[in-house]
């Protein structure tokens, strides 16, 4: 019971880090671009919140495992 | 009454939705009832919320497939907002009756089946025929596998990315309210309205992108 325990914090915990990092990387980047091209700045949002749900789904699929293994403590 | 169509089997997020559908419904024809040709008010607001709803994904698909598929992404953009927003009402998810719908798997899903039979269908009308399959063999034909597994996991992580979004902030938002009742709960509410939104426009906007992907090539620089 604590193994599961330990292993829902892992999965959102370890779920969390890559997307996170990902995240980062990509606003900067997409930041970036629409600080030096403002005209682009509409094409350049809609593409980043697009990319943002790519990786945020990753994290979602950990904070489901999560929740499962949660439902079984 | 709730109760007993509770006790029918029917959940509180279909009741909700069932009432979204309805009171979509209602709007949409008291809008539409008396068209004039200088709009105001009720029509006014929704010739708005539909032209830049319009506009956003014309960018996206290109005129002429929006004009043909407008209908479906724009409707399920609106019914996933306010689906997302009816999880903000007073008593969301404790009251009977009134429950988020997304928040459950099963309409989620029912959505993204209804994508992905329109991926298909729209595919194999725009193509006239069954070569609509034939990219799935484009960039070499020992991939297929892989590109029939890309296929289907389409509808999977439109499914799960939505209900897992709706799901966790509002598992989220109270076990906050059994934290700290007062404040806390606060900011996770503000930030599912933003949420509600966001999801709501990448459901619609990856649909709007599937869509176009299943076109014929040729039609993309229209």
């Amino acid at each position: 019971m604590g193994l599961i325990a330990i292993g829902a914090a892992l999965a959102i915990g370890l779920a969390t880090i890559g997307p996170g990092i990902g995240q980062g990387i990509a606003a900067a980047k997409g930041l970036e671009g629409m600080a030096r091209q403002p005209e682009a700045a509409g094409m350049l949002r809609t593409n980043m919140i697009l990319s943002f749900a790519f990786m945020e789904s990753l994290s979602i699929y950990g904070l489901l495992v999560a929740f499962l293994l949660f439902a079984k403590i | 009454m709730i109760e007993a169509l509770n006790s029918m089997g029917i959940s509180n997020g279909m009741i909700t939705s069932t009432a979204i559908t309805i009171i979509l419904c209602v709007l949409s024809i008291i809008a539409g009832r008396r068209l004039q040709m200088v709009p105001s008010g009720l029509q006014n607001v929704a010739e708005w919320a539909i032209g830049s709803l319009y506009h956003f994904f014309e960018d996206i698909m290109g005129q002429k497939a929006c004009r043909s598929y407008f209908p479906l992404v724009g409707t399920l953009f609106i019914y996933i907002l306010f689906a997302n927003y009816s999880g903000l009402l007073p008593g969301a998810g404790h009251i009977s009756g009134i429950a988020a719908p997304t928040s459950s798997i099963n309409c989620t899903m029912a959505m993204a089946i209804i994508v992905f039979v329109a991926m298909q269908v729209i595919g194999i009308r725009e193509h006239h025929g069954f070569s609509y399959y034939k990219h799935l063999l484009r960039p070499f034909a020992f991939l297929l596998p892989l590109m029939i597994l890309e296929d289907l996991v389409k509808p999977v992580s439109l499914t799960l990315r939505l209900y897992g979004n709706v799901f966790g902030e509002e598992t989220v938002t109270s076990s906050f309210f059994d934290l700290i009742p007062i404040g806390l709960p606060v900011i996770m509410q503000f930030l599912s309205v933003l949420m509600g939104l966001v999801q709501a426009l990448v459901f619609s906007l990856l649909a709007a992108i599937y869509i176009k992907e299943s076109l014929p090539e040729e039609e993309e620089h229209l």
